[in-house]
């Protein structure tokens, strides 16, 4: 269950229902018990956003994401199960369950309060791209721009936040509307990680786009349900060891193109 | 552990949910207009075209009918552009839209055509009247009025499946709690309160309608 | 970007399109069931099946399709059952073919004279064997088409459950459709599938009710 009474008026109701859904409930189970009975762990992934992951050549979804929940994986002696997320969709697919951890996500206090994060394990620069032709240098700049972002990301808070009241700001439900709409033309620029666009740029010469400037720093995290100390602490440990033996740093250099900064 | 059923989230944006529901709506207006005056060009050119034409048409219907909105809404929206074709967010939705409600009506308006006896038409000859007025003047109206509950029913349908537009970013009812949803993760909620406008609307809607026809079609059934 | 040709795509999203069909196989049987069960209800008590019926019916008819895979994807887990993605919307798309399924057999049930129950009476049937041997056999024949007919709205239905991130036809085209940057050869060819897949239908559905015509 995803939420705690949280109101006295509704006390008598609430109980009920208390009685009523904990019957069908499993006795109240760890999470990380559950993946290692189960021996696969459910990752939530999108499935529309290189480098982290994205359709390759060979018709498969590989990237930054896929290796590292394969290697966390590894690390819980399981198996991995990739499952296609949304922006919209990925908190309560945590909350209910569908997947026992969310990769890149970054941190916003609004969010903390329904999810627990694990360290950074993935740099992330949140910046406002667009075509080299467009003059676009801060946040004034979008004025009248239409500007694509992924609904329910930091990067549609952040936007909503700085753009100017006349910014159109065209808000999709998931990676691959934003990318679909930026190169189609439908919106002139759109808000995603540098990387992202960096690789949509090798990918898409003729679009050329760049960097306008940079809205806001926000290292990918990882998420767990509320509460799941354990399965915070194994990750977390997963992640020192990957981060002591390089084998994180080698994931950075293949797919970010750059190794780890400080920090990591 | 109890779920507390938390509708604050509704109340508190109002203000975002009517102006999704204004977009609905004349979304749907839009559509139903150009709509229904395009299925009958299109009835009347699939039964007296030439043969081209009600090829044309028949293929037009045939396409629409038996592939999804949705893949018409992203071809429009999103393929189009490569071949020069850019139109707006609103623009692609009210013209998926107004496609996909026209390969149904055509049908419908069709049958309504064919459930006139022709001794009307003949009639309207007999007595002078050009081929055209006879159309406009005699057969149509009848045929509408046979026809006119299956015409609402399609323009209702219209509107429930101008719910996936949200997806192409259009700031319709849908997408207001896709936002609020995301922004307040009360999924449920918000989701429950939505479709509970939409039947309220379809219903406000069929209600109209029923009213409209009323005095529409006062005798003509 | 990444080089795919069409030999790559089709068969990638021929493949997809099973899970398509798949959905579209698990809503029809479920829709089944349940148009059935909602039958016996209206018909065996008349008062208050007759009543629950038709607010189911209204129910689902008269909301969005898409809303309906979002309370069931979203509010399944609230009261403590746990489904994969597939399993909502196939629960989903189960009630909402049950509902337009119910509503299209009424009224080839309603089309049997009122005779045929009063005779079946007569001669001393209850109501399941009035069901089984004399109604149900009759409006089979003029249910038919018409289910054909909706077999092909609720395949082109399952295309909503993309947006819930399952990953059918529609999903699929769009993943290939950013890879590949080419979103009106991909929505073309997706389109095209659909359409190889439901236009069967429809013809065969209009035949159908044109032999029944004939033959009555």
């Amino acid at each position: 269950m995803t939420y705690f009474i949280s109101r006295r008026a509704s006390l008598g109701i609430a109980i009920a229902a208390a009685f009523l859904t904990s019957s069908f409930m499993p006795a109240q189970a760890d999470v990380l018990d559950d993946v290692t009975a189960a021996g696969v762990i459910k990752v939530g992934i999108f499935e529309d956003f290189p480098p982290f992951a994205s359709l390759n050549a060979d018709l498969k979804i590989e990237g930054y994401d896929t290796e590292v929940a394969d290697k966390l994986a590894a690390a819980l002696g399981v198996k991995v199960e990739l499952v296609g997320i949304t922006g919209q969709n990925r908190i309560p697919f945590l909350t209910e369950g569908k997947v026992d951890l969310l990769l890149s996500i970054g941190y916003s206090d609004e969010r903390a309060q329904v999810v627990d994060y694990t360290d950074a394990y993935a740099p992330y620069y949140i910046a406002v791209m667009g075509p080299k032709e467009l003059d676009v240098t801060d946040a004034a700049g979008l004025s009248g721009k239409t500007i694509a972002v992924n609904r329910g990301t930091l990067e549609d808070t952040e936007v909503t936040k700085v753009a100017p009241a006349d910014a159109d700001i065209q808000r999709y439900s998931d990676y691959s509307g934003v990318i679909s709409a930026f190169l189609s033309g439908q919106a002139q620029l759109m808000v995603v990680g540098n990387d992202v666009g960096a690789t949509i740029l090798a990918q898409n010469p003729a679009i050329e786009p760049v960097e306008k400037f940079l809205l806001l720093t926000s290292p990918s995290q990882m998420a767990v349900k509320k509460g799941e100390a354990r399965l915070q602490k194994a990750l977390n440990d997963a992640l020192i060891a990957m981060k002591a033996d390089g084998q994180l740093n080698a994931l950075a250099v293949k797919w970010l193109k750059q190794p780890l900064v400080e920090g990591f | 552990m109890g779920y507390a059923f938390d509708f604050s989230a509704i109340s508190q944006n109002t203000g975002l949910l009517l102006h999704g529901a204004g977009l609905t709506v004349g979304l749907t207006a839009i559509a139903a207009t150009l709509g229904m005056a395009l299925s009958i060009g299109g009835a009347a050119a699939r039964l007296w075209g030439g043969r081209w034409l009600r090829g044309l048409v028949g293929a037009y219907v045939e396409l629409i009918r038996n592939t999804p909105f949705i893949v018409q809404l992203f071809f429009i929206f999103f393929g189009l552009p490569s071949i020069g074709v850019k139109l707006s967010a609103f623009e692609a939705a009210a013209l998926a839209m107004t496609i996909n409600l026209t390969a149904y009506g055509i049908e419908i308006v069709r049958a309504g055509i064919e459930a006139v006896p022709p001794g009307q038409r003949e009639a309207g000859f007999a007595l002078g009247i050009a081929p055209i007025s006879a159309f406009v003047y005699i057969v149509l109206p009848q045929a509408i009025a046979v026809v006119y509950p299956a015409l609402v029913s399609q323009i209702i349908i219209t509107m429930l499946e101008s719910a996936v537009v949200s997806q192409v970013a259009v700031t319709d009812l849908t997408h207001a709690a896709d936002l609020i949803q995301s922004r307040t993760y009360r999924a449920f909620e918000t989701y429950f309160a939505v479709t509970v406008i939409y039947l309220g609307m379809a219903l406000l809607l069929r209600w109209l309608f029923i009213l409209a026809g009323r005095r529409l079609f006062v005798g003509k059934r | 970007m990444v080089n795919l040709t069409l030999a790559d795509i089709i068969p990638f999203l021929l493949l997809a399109a099973r899970w398509t069909l798949l959905l579209a196989a698990i809503a029809f049987v479920g829709g089944t069931v349940g148009a059935m069960l909602l039958l016996l209800w209206r018909y065996g008590a008349p008062r208050v099946g007759g009543l629950a019926t038709t607010l189911f019916i209204q129910l689902f008819q008269g909301t969005p399709l898409l809303l309906q895979l979002f309370l069931v994807f979203f509010g399944l887990p609230m009261i403590g059952i746990e489904i994969s993605p597939l399993a909502a919307a196939g629960i989903a798309l189960t009630l909402y073919a049950s509902a337009f399924l119910a509503e299209i057999w009424r009224g080839c049930v309603d089309a049997i004279p009122r005779g045929q129950w009063d005779a079946s009476c007569s001669l001393g049937m209850n109501f399941l064997t009035q069901m089984r041997y004399v109604i149900l056999p009759q409006s089979f024949k003029i249910a038919v088409p018409p289910t054909v007919g909706f077999l092909v709205q609720l395949l082109k239905s399952t295309a909503l459950a993309s947006i819930v991130g399952f990953n059918e036809l529609t999903r699929t085209g769009q993943i290939v459709a950013n890879a590949t940057f080419e979103p009106f050869l991909v929505y073309g060819l997706v389109a095209l599938i659909y359409f190889a897949m439901c236009y069967p239908l429809t013809v065969g559905s209009r035949a159908l009710e044109r032999r029944m015509r004939i033959s009555r």
